[in-house]
């Protein structure tokens, strides 16, 4: 193929190619590589938010593309000012029918109120989805569940608002309206129901952890942390022994944890944690979980929390079970949906970025009489 | 200084690397070398600034010594001295040392004829270490990343830096890079175990050959990897036990900032499964 | 310099006869069994010969033993996934025979609910305490020393405190470590998180040093032996009996390196305590957990040695959430 001086100068210069062609090889892809990257950026960056002293490694990552990207259900929030009344109109409660949480309202801001809850909740279906299809004179009827169910929500909704602001107002001005958990669906996403024991022919410890599931997070640990911990006034997650020297047996002297338990707490904390997006280093020190002195104030904000969730479901989640159609409960023990961190964190620190919700909304701040600036 | 009763005939000049005859000669034991003077400039410079840190700081606790990096808002630039540019100081000083030890290394081993296989392993230990604090810092966007230099201290950076991705156990890199650790450190207790036992046999026995070894081990598990084998498997293993914790580290973070358990769900997800017979299961957590 | 001249991999295998093995004694091919046969893949790296293997009744009462519990606990798997075999797949590193839970304390619980996990404990504990018996026994018939069944018997050490002893001192069998793949690491980090954290006790690090310091050491000393092949290196022990030009630069080596050196037996005695006290003082961390320290981060603290941060906790003094999200404003 080559001329034959070529191939006689080749056979008298025997020469090693191979190394040298791995080396400029690597070399070489090496260089284009940085270029490349230099030149266009790495589009997988990270950026990490410090929740700690330096050198503790108190962080939290996050893809520049996933942290910057408003949530897309911001976009599509419906909200309108109110009408601030000038005083002397008349109430909801003298207009319409059964009436019984929303009388205080002016007509205007009580059909302004109705409107925007058809956006939040049911979009496609509109006034019927709650009211039927019998016109506005039937409005006032509680035929269909969704506006027992409605009802009862626009309380838990007032009751957040009102008693919760420690947790849905701790860091900025934010508050909680049906979008929140909604977000344009009848059903909110992320509610969860009661599945265990996950495993079968076993009972105790071993029928509710050693699965991957949703609930357990896709780790091995229980899945029932939050049936455990998130319906129940009782239930304390504190494991540690806040002492070095502590006598008992664990799981039978009082206050002295068992291993199965730590794994229980630790799998509700792995639920926090994703839920919002964030990591065990959010709230904690991980050398001393339980240190005080250690804690984020993020921390706080999360014990609220989660007292506010159980609240929520015993007093108006779980008390609706008999009101929803069977299509509505739960796939194993036919029970109420629940609601948990990730309904209104949906998986963001704040919800909805910590857009605020109720700066237009002062009839769901309170089962008071609204204020209106 | 007195050399070792066979040492004379091999103090020979060559093998260096760099400078040639000027730096070829010995102190005491220890082999000086361009690369042993370089060493030792880095190394002193680097201690003498952990010493004066810890005066900064008020203690010379050997256990709670911290020389911490800077915050994660001084990004990739020089933080002042108090604020973690000490230890990014002493982080360069550290690099320099550890690179020049196996370069010295090596000029050992060309002098003594031998196989450079040992600043081979070494390599790798010094790529974890630069893969934790520039690779990986660098990656992520700030010096801060890096682990404090202190013992316990250091410790907390690990367990955090564990926590922040939730249960770093699942990490699949991490699960590798252990097994590799353990299965090491068996392989030496048996190694050991094996030539200690061909050396010292029972009482009033002969001292051992290869052939009782081999012996010995096709009877106890059907196999005996052999004498030259053993120290290949032995050298393998270990570098890539190392190779596999750096591997574990700079993934999370860089390329994976969930917990990594969520990361199992491509396994848990696949089509392949049908029906999942807990109607819950849904595909992981986003956003 | 290249890669097929650094004797990692063997570059010509050759094959002779098998080697049926050494019997000083006469009466050890009695127990023997398999023909050997060879396989090229291992003889890339080390001996191709497979085989024969010692079917004495030690080893097989271990091999038994563990079978039975290996069965046990891959049956009890999958029945909890209702015996359906590709979610007994899909499951397997999360699925476990679990410990039975605290209310049992040390009593036998329910077959469904721990007793099988304690049955399958005591054959894996029979299985343990079977194969410590044939290492000793092998070396007995060999005339060798015992080192690798005191090898053996520091790891059983750690198994014992793991499984039997630490649940049996704290009273209660839910201690102890499930058999699972993602269940033992789960059990790992609950026990480091309701113990205080155990990267303050003591002899966790203490572990940790000796494990970490057993791969720097294999590293080192396969690295060394690897870089004298060509003057012998690898014929260790008459190297030990006979010091030749391959010890020499091995030591010579380290001595110049680091100012002092070991012996080509010294180094495998350097070895071997690395290794052994790996299990050994991880042993001891483990049984002092909970037995008599209870929380690891308050008795650090009480002895003086947890460090103090005086940085400030939360995001806010560091950044805000605005700017994290990219909207500072």
């Amino acid at each position: 193929m080559f001329p034959k001086w070529f191939d006689k100068w080749n056979a008298d210069n025997p020469t090693n190619i191979f190394g040298p062609a791995v080396a400029v090889g690597v070399v070489g892809s090496a260089v284009f590589a940085a270029a490349l990257i230099v030149t266009w950026g790495n589009p997988y960056q990270t950026e990490s938010m410090q929740t700690g002293p330096r050198g503790t490694g108190m962080s939290v990552p996050e893809y520049n593309i996933s942290r910057t990207a408003p949530d897309p259900t911001i976009e599509a929030y419906y909200t309108e000012e109110p009408y601030v009344p000038e005083g002397g109109e008349e109430l909801a409660k003298d207009i319409y029918e059964n009436v019984q949480v929303l009388g205080e309202l002016t007509d205007d801001n009580f059909n302004r109120l109705m409107l925007a809850m058809t956006q939040w909740v049911s979009p496609e279906e509109g006034c019927a989805y709650c009211h039927g299809d019998g016109g506005i004179e039937t409005y006032g009827a509680d035929d269909l569940y969704t506006k027992v169910v409605s009802r009862r929500m626009i309380q838990m909704t007032q009751n957040i608002n009102e008693n919760w602001d420690g947790h849905v107002n701790a860091v900025a001005e934010v508050g909680v309206n049906c979008y929140t958990c909604h977000r344009g669906e009848n059903v909110p996403s992320d509610i969860w129901f009661n599945v265990t024991p996950v495993n079968e022919n076993v009972g105790g410890w071993s029928a509710v952890q050693n699965r991957g599931t949703t609930m357990s997070s896709s780790t091995s640990l229980p899945s029932n942390a939050l049936e455990v911990y998130l319906t129940d006034y009782d239930s304390y997650v504190n494991v540690h022994d806040l002492e070095s020297r502590v006598a008992g047996v664990p799981g039978l002297t009082e206050d002295v944890a068992s291993i199965q338990k730590t794994e229980m707490t630790y799998s509700l904390m792995n639920y926090f944690a994703n839920s919002l997006g964030v990591n065990c280093v959010f709230c904690h020190n991980s050398r001393a979980f339980y240190e005080a002195s250690e804690y984020t104030p993020q921390w706080g904000i999360a014990q609220l929390g989660r007292q506010m969730v159980i609240e929520l479901n015993q007093e108006y989640l779980i008390p609706l079970e008999d009101t929803y159609p069977p299509e509505r409960l739960g796939p194993i023990y036919a029970d109420a949906p629940k609601a948990a961190c990730r309904t209104c964190h949906k998986g963001y620190q704040r919800p909805l970025q910590g857009m605020n919700v109720t700066n237009d909304w002062p009839e769901l701040v309170s089962s008071e009489a609204p204020v209106y600036e | 200084m007195a050399l070792l009763s066979f040492e004379r005939k091999y103090r020979v000049r060559g093998g260096t690397l760099i400078g040639g005859d000027l730096f070829d000669f010995w102190v005491g034991p220890f082999y000086v070398g361009f690369f042993g003077v370089t060493t030792a400039f880095f190394s002193l410079l680097g201690t003498v600034l952990i010493f004066w840190g810890a005066s900064q700081q008020g203690t010379f606790n050997p256990w709670l010594i911290n020389i911490a990096p800077p915050d994660l808002s001084y990004g990739l630039g020089m933080a002042p001295l108090m604020e973690g540019g000490l230890w990014q100081i002493i982080t360069f000083c550290a690099t320099g040392a550890f690179i020049s030890w196996a370069l010295r290394e090596v000029e050992i081993c060309r002098k003594l004829g031998m196989g450079y296989h040992v600043p081979i392993g070494f390599s790798f230990a010094i790529l974890a270490y630069v893969t934790l604090v520039i690779f990986r810092p660098l990656l992520m966007g700030a010096w801060g990343h890096g682990f404090p230099y202190g013992i316990f201290s250091h410790l907390d950076w690990v367990s955090n830096t564990g926590y922040a991705y939730l249960h770093f156990h699942y990490n699949p890199a991490h699960m590798l890079a252990v097994t590799l650790f353990f299965t090491t450190t068996i392989a030496l207790a048996l190694h050991g175990g094996l030539i200690l036992s061909a050396a010292n046999p029972e009482k009033g026995e002969e001292a051992k050959t290869p052939d009782h070894e081999d012996a010995f081990f096709r009877d106890y598990i059907g196999y005996s990897v052999g004498t030259l084998g053993i120290h290949r498997v032995g050298w393998l293993l270990a570098i890539n036990a190392v190779f596999f914790s750096a591997v574990c580290i700079i993934i999370s973070g860089p390329v994976w900032t969930a917990g990594w358990p969520e990361w199992w769900n491509w396994w848990l997800n696949m089509p392949i499964w049908g029906a999942d017979p807990l109607p819950v299961y849904q595909s992981g957590f986003g956003g | 310099m290249a890669i097929e001249y650094q004797n990692i991999f063997t570059q010509v295998q050759v094959q002779g006869e098998p080697d049926w093995g050494m019997d000083e004694s006469g009466e050890m091919m009695a127990d023997r069994a398999g023909r050997p046969r060879f396989s090229t893949l291992f003889g890339l790296l080390g001996n191709a010969q497979l085989g024969p293997i010692n079917v004495s009744s030690y080893g097989v009462i271990s091999c038994v033993c563990f079978m039975i519990w290996f069965n046990i606990v891959g049956f009890s798997m999958l029945a909890q996934v209702g015996w359906s075999v590709p979610e007994f797949i899909r499951q397997l590193f999360w699925l476990a025979l679990e410990p039975p839970g605290p209310e049992y304390g040390l009593s036998m619980p329910p077959l469904n609910d721990g007793g099988a996990f304690i049955i399958a404990g005591m054959f894996f504990l029979g299985g343990c305490v079977a194969w410590w018996l044939r290492t000793y026994q092998l070396a007995q018939q060999h005339k060798l020393g015992k080192h690798l069944a005191w090898a053996f018997g520091a790891l059983l050490w750690l198994i014992l405190v793991l499984g039997l002893i630490r649940p049996v001192l704290m009273g209660s069998w839910s201690e102890a470590v499930p058999y699972g793949i993602f269940p033992h690491l789960d059990w790992t980090t609950a026990f480091s998180i309701r113990y205080g954290n155990l990267y303050y006790n003591p002899f966790h690090c203490l572990s940790i040093v000796f494990l970490y310091g057993s791969v720097l050491l294999f590293a080192m000393h396969g690295g060394t032996i690897l870089a004298v092949t060509r003057y012998g290196g690898d014929r260790e022990l008459e190297q030990i009996y006979d010091r030749g030009t391959a010890t020499e630069r091995a030591a010579l080596f380290w001595r110049w390196t680091m100012g002092f050196n070991a012996t080509m037996e010294g180094i495998h005695r350097w070895a071997w305590w690395f290794a052994v006290l790996t299990p050994i003082t991880g042993g001891i961390g483990i049984l002092l957990t909970g037995t008599v320290v209870d929380n690891w981060f308050i008795w650090a603290q009480e002895h003086n040695f947890a460090p103090m941060y005086d940085g400030a906790f939360g995001y806010e003094d560091y950044g805000s959430y605005e700017t994290f999200i990219g909207k500072e404003n």
